[in-house]
């Protein structure tokens, strides 16, 4: 395609219209000889003369262009849309041929550097900003230190240079590195180094005072800062990641020797990006201490795992009321004999509130229960002196709870067992009936006085006794909504689980009170169920109890 | 079933010469139990010569366990008041929660004063303390 | 096959001996001479991981198919599950078991709702003899644990279980959210499809047919990074027409509903116990569930599979079913301004209708709830 401007000029042949065009203009003869140019022409190629051969006057491109426009016509020498271009010089020119039927060319050239750099500056800044934009999620979507290290070398190694290092500040001796080549996978180590070494890393890795992005020399960078494979060291830059108040480390970003060195916006673009990259790896930092001293905190708070001790056979489950929360205001414990023989002392709660509150008062209890171990033959005399070391003047945060000591006899258990204001105790036998323990008593922690009674009962192989807390027979949902599980339909439930071990009864009774629950609110519910393990096979059941397909 | 909002509680307070009548309609749970303590709380504040607290049960909805510790307080500082505390016309479902909890006969019975006259109708409660079985009232029993 | 340990492979023969003889003991609720299989093929030299797949996992397998043909009682059922559950832990405590961590981290869960977990723990237990460093969340993860628990460890990926399709937009939510966090997700278990077409569709970034499988592709190369721009709206754009939310929110309403219109077509339902109408709202809401899980993918096979499986299940339980049917109708009929519901309730009905299954007397369903069924 030929623009309007050339065919406009060159419809004026031998006039001076395009002899003073701003334009450059050359005309070649069929011969490949210069036979015009403009005056243009002349300050941009002095060397192309008339008469001249204009393959060696003219660059590469626009000879081979001159040749293809006279082997197939100037219609076919251009791309579809796209007119030729190169360029002259030090700048950058389209050039648009006019072929007439003599068989001279002219060769119009538009000098198009200032529209091309600013095209170019265009796209420059849009990738950038494509890419800060890219970063900022990418780095925005985890609070994993780790994966926030490793983002940021992988999108500097990408972007920004040939290599880079993350380092983060740390309080022990050994300096956590993450290094990235281009097209590499990120990797983490520890360098055992002082940072102080490194002119402007100890400064960039205190954030204090605050420090401008520093060149080093590749010829002083340490060992450790260049990664095995990547051959001689070009440049090297070092920048701080800011971080939210807080250093949140340092990027080293590595060139090849090879490569371009940074330019000056090269580097207040790297400055973007590292002050993406530290505020996530702050946020990242923030979290990860937050979560350690919620985990520290929680670890005495969390339910134990259960399992088989001295002979008995003990299963726990504990689904907390908000899903978000892993602890609430249920609790159990199995606490082993101190002497073998002896009982072991399970115990099972619930104190009045949710959540974290609750969650600590559970703690206490706990703790408590624990200190008064060794009276644990006596549950009255627990329960007593808990409490009276849970009255307090300002509140009445009460707890109920069950209190079961367990010891192997023989084949079966023997069990005793004290509620204090709990829901009472489950027994599941063999042959599928299941019982309430006789025992009740008050709750503890809001009156003067918890008096209580003690039963005591015998478990035989593969018999059970169910804890639990009223979040399961309180929990509202089923079929129809708004009906209660309740202590009716867990006991039909217990009736189908006779001879299961206790992790299924557990389980099982999990299992049924969530999906009765579906979607909806619900309280902690936790079960504990102690069981006499089956001597040898699943003799208590004798494969006719009915499943759930009862018509 | 999703989550709906907590119904909520209302209060109606029906004075007398020496008595004093609160009405409870709705739940008194987690998110409600407070304002049964401040409106029991305001009422003795402003009746130092009370005899009788009337709480009037009929129209109450769920109890969880905050409202029952909400029930322990208010019967903490009727006691403490010298005020009778009395829970009337109890649904069903808090009587069975007050029996399984063993609180029955300390928030029902006649006594102003404190200590929860021990309860417990079945055989010996070991280590109960003595007094706990000497108190034992003649009232509705608790854990029956 | 463990890269730590000789070559040690079972042979077929050895394995079907294994299996057999575990089943026998599973079966009978023998927990010592289940274990005593498990440990003495260890110390035979069998491979700890065909122990774990070629013996443990077939007959969790056929657990599961003597449970849906009614020869194992729900008691026995689970029993027989723990005492899997018993063996593949000590399987893992044995020394040959034992695998110093090389590759990376990789977090295994079942999706919340999801109570079996044993698939999952098999992988676990694979992946760690494979040498990767396993985080094992067990049964029934909600959705937040699992984030929490990616943003504090940094896996590589997730591997997510699910056997119950209802479990999938559950499962979906799960699958964004890790997603949402950079972590790639690889999923495994019966809700997907045999073919993991729901996998696909809930664009998961990787299914798995078995652990094996699933082992493979963590050891084959990492999982690519999520998309990040990903929006769960953007897998099931069917989902603007609110059908699922609408009818799931009101399930409750819908199946008393229901419930009283049977009343009505079925007279005997009046003299049903109970425990009885109770089961049967209990399978209306069951139907709804899937109802609902047929509408959130869009996927009309789903549902007619899922009917079509229930009616197997009464039969096998001897429990005539003759309502199936008419309750689809009624369904569809308090349903009738839900194109896309009443279009897979008809799909359903024609289902339940073909020859093999239209010759069967139906009367009306009780349970068809089949949670323990995989």
């Amino acid at each position: 395609m030929v623009s309007t401007k050339p065919q406009s000029g060159a419809g004026t042949e031998h006039g001076s219209a395009w002899g003073e065009a701003p334009y450059p203009v050359l005309v070649a003869d069929a011969q490949g000889a210069v036979v015009l140019r403009n005056a243009a022409a002349g300050a941009l190629l002095p060397a192309a003369g008339p008469g001249t051969r204009f393959h060696d006057v003219v660059p590469a491109w626009l000879s081979a262009a001159d040749q293809a426009v006279r082997t197939s016509g100037a219609k076919a020498a251009q791309e579809a849309d796209a007119p030729l271009s190169g360029v002259i010089g030090d700048r950058s020119f389209e050039a648009h041929p006019s072929a007439r039927e003599d068989g001279t060319v002219a060769w119009w050239l538009v000098d198009d550097t200032d529209h091309l750099l600013a095209r170019e500056a265009l796209r420059l800044e849009r990738t950038r900003t494509a890419f800060l934009t890219e970063a900022s999620s990418t780095l925005l979507a985890s609070l994993n230190l780790g994966r926030c290290m490793d983002v940021t070398a992988s999108l500097a190694a990408e972007h920004l240079c040939d290599a880079a290092l993350v380092i983060a500040p740390t309080h022990g001796r050994r300096l956590p590195v993450v290094t990235c080549l281009r097209d590499g996978t990120p990797s983490l180590s520890h360098e055992s180094v002082d940072p102080d070494d490194v002119p402007g890393l100890g400064e960039a890795l205190r954030g204090f005072p605050p420090v401008p992005s520093r060149w080093i020399d590749p010829s002083a960078a340490p060992d450790w800062m260049v990664p095995g494979e990547f051959g001689e060291v070009g440049s090297i830059v070092i920048t701080p990641l800011p971080g939210h108040g807080v250093p949140a480390g340092a990027l080293v970003l590595l060139r090849r020797a090879d490569s371009a060195a940074f330019t000056d916006s090269e580097e207040v673009f790297a400055r973007l990006f590292a002050a993406r990259a530290g505020a996530a790896m702050s946020a990242a930092r923030l979290y990860a201490e937050q979560t350690s001293i919620t985990d520290v905190l929680m670890r005495e708070l969390l339910p134990p795992s259960l399992h088989q001790i001295s002979g008995v056979d003990y299963a726990g489950g504990y689904r907390p009321s908000a899903d978000h929360e892993r602890i609430g205001g249920d609790f159990y414990d199995v606490h082993p004999a101190a002497v073998d023989g002896e009982a072991s002392l399970v115990t099972l709660g619930d104190v009045c509130g949710k959540g974290l509150e609750a969650a600590v008062l559970t703690g206490k209890i706990r703790n408590t229960l624990h200190a008064l171990l060794p009276l644990a033959d006596d549950h009255q005399r627990m329960i007593t002196l808990l409490n009276t070391a849970l009255l307090n003047s300002h509140h009445t945060r009460f707890a109920t709870l069950v209190l079961a000591s367990a010891v192997r006899a023989g084949n079966e258990v023997q069990l005793r067992l004290t509620s204090a204001g709990h829901p009472t105790p489950l027994v599941v036998r063999a042959n599928g009936t299941v019982e309430e323990a006789e025992t009740r008593g008050t709750l503890v922690g809001a009156m003067p006085q918890a008096p209580a009674h003690t039963t005591t009962l015998t478990l035989a192989p593969g018999e059970s006794c169910v804890l639990y807390t009223d979040g399961i027979t309180e929990a509202e949902g089923g079929p129809m909504g708004g009906v209660q599980f309740g202590e009716a339909r867990l006991k039909r439930i217990l009736a189908e689980c006779a001879g299961m071990p206790s992790e299924s009864i557990v389980e099982r009774v999990q299992m049924l009170a969530a999906q009765w629950i579906g979607t909806g609110r619900h309280d902690d519910m936790a079960v504990v169920v102690i069981s006499a393990p089956r001597t040898h096979h699943l003799s208590a059941v004798d494969g006719h109890t009915r499943g759930r397909f009862t018509a | 079933m999703t989550t709906m909002p907590p119904a909520h509680l209302r209060l109606t307070t029906v004075d007398s010469e020496d008595t004093v009548r609160i009405e409870l309609h709705g739940d008194l749970d987690y998110d409600t139990a407070d304002d049964l303590l401040a409106e029991v709380t305001a009422v003795l504040g402003a009746r130092p010569h009370l005899d009788d607290l009337h709480l009037h049960c009929a129209g109450l909805g769920t109890v969880d366990s905050m409202g029952l510790s909400i029930l322990l307080m208010v019967r903490r500082r009727t006691g403490q008041a010298g005020v009778r505390l009395h829970l009337d016309d109890r649904p069903a479902v808090l009587d069975r929660l007050l029996t399984i909890t063993g609180s029955l006969n300390y928030l029902t019975g006649s006594s102003p004063g404190g200590g929860n006259s021990a309860s417990l109708d079945v055989g010996e409660a070991p280590g109960a303390g003595d007094e706990a079985r000497a108190a034992r009232p003649t009232g509705p029993d608790g854990t029956s | 096959m463990s890269i730590h340990t000789p070559h040690r492979a079972a042979t077929g023969d050895t394995v079907g001996q294994l299996a057999d003889d575990l089943w026998t003991a599973v079966s009978a609720g023998d927990e010592r001479t289940a274990t005593e299989v498990v440990l003495g093929a260890l110390e035979r030299g069998v491979d700890p991981e065909s122990v774990l797949l070629d013996v443990i996992a077939r007959v969790q397998g056929k657990v599961g198919e003597e449970w849906a043909a009614n020869r194992l009682s729900v008691a026995q059922e689970h029993a027989a599950t723990a005492i899997n559950e018993r063996a593949v832990a000590a399987l893992s405590l044995h020394p040959a078991a034992r695998t110093a961590p090389t590759r990376g981290r990789i977090t295994v869960a079942c999706v919340d709702g999801e109570w079996h977990a044993l698939p999952a723990r098999l992988l676990a237990e694979v992946l760690t003899l494979r040498g990767w460093r396993v985080d094992y969340l067990g049964a029934q993860v909600p959705g937040p644990h699992l984030i929490a628990h990616l943003h504090r460890t940094n896996s590589d990926a997730v591997a997510l279980s699910s056997s119950i399709a209802t479990r999938l937009p559950t499962a979906h939510a799960a699958i964004t959210a890790c997603q949402a966090i950079g972590v790639p997700v690889l999923v495994g278990g019966a809700a997907f499809g045999p073919d993991g077409r729901y996998a696909f569709l809930l664009d998961a970034d990787a299914w798995a047919p078995d652990a094996r499988a699933a082992a493979d592709r963590l050891a084959a190369g990492p999982l690519p990074r999520p998309r990040r721009d990903h929006q769960q709206l953007d897998d099931l754009p069917h989902l603007a027409d609110q059908e699922y939310t609408l009818i799931t929110r009101n399930s409750a309403a819908l199946v008393r509903t229901v419930f009283t219109a049977l009343e009505a077509a079925f007279p005997a339902l009046r003299t049903y116990s109970e425990l009885q109408r109770e089961h049967t709202a209990e399978d209306l809401a069951h139907i709804v569930e899937f109802l609902g899980t047929a509408l959130y993918l869009g996927d009309e096979d789903l549902f007619a599979s899922f009917i079509t499986w229930t009616a197997q299940i009464l039969t096998a339980r001897g429990v005539p079913a003759r309502s199936l049917p008419p309750t689809l109708s009624i369904l569809a009929a308090e349903l009738k301004d839900f194109p896309r519901a009443v279009c897979i309730l008809e799909h359903g009905t024609a289902a339940l209708t073909r020859p093999d299954h239209g010759s069967r007397p139906y009367a009306p369903v009780d349970r068809s709830t089949a949670e323990s069924a995989s």
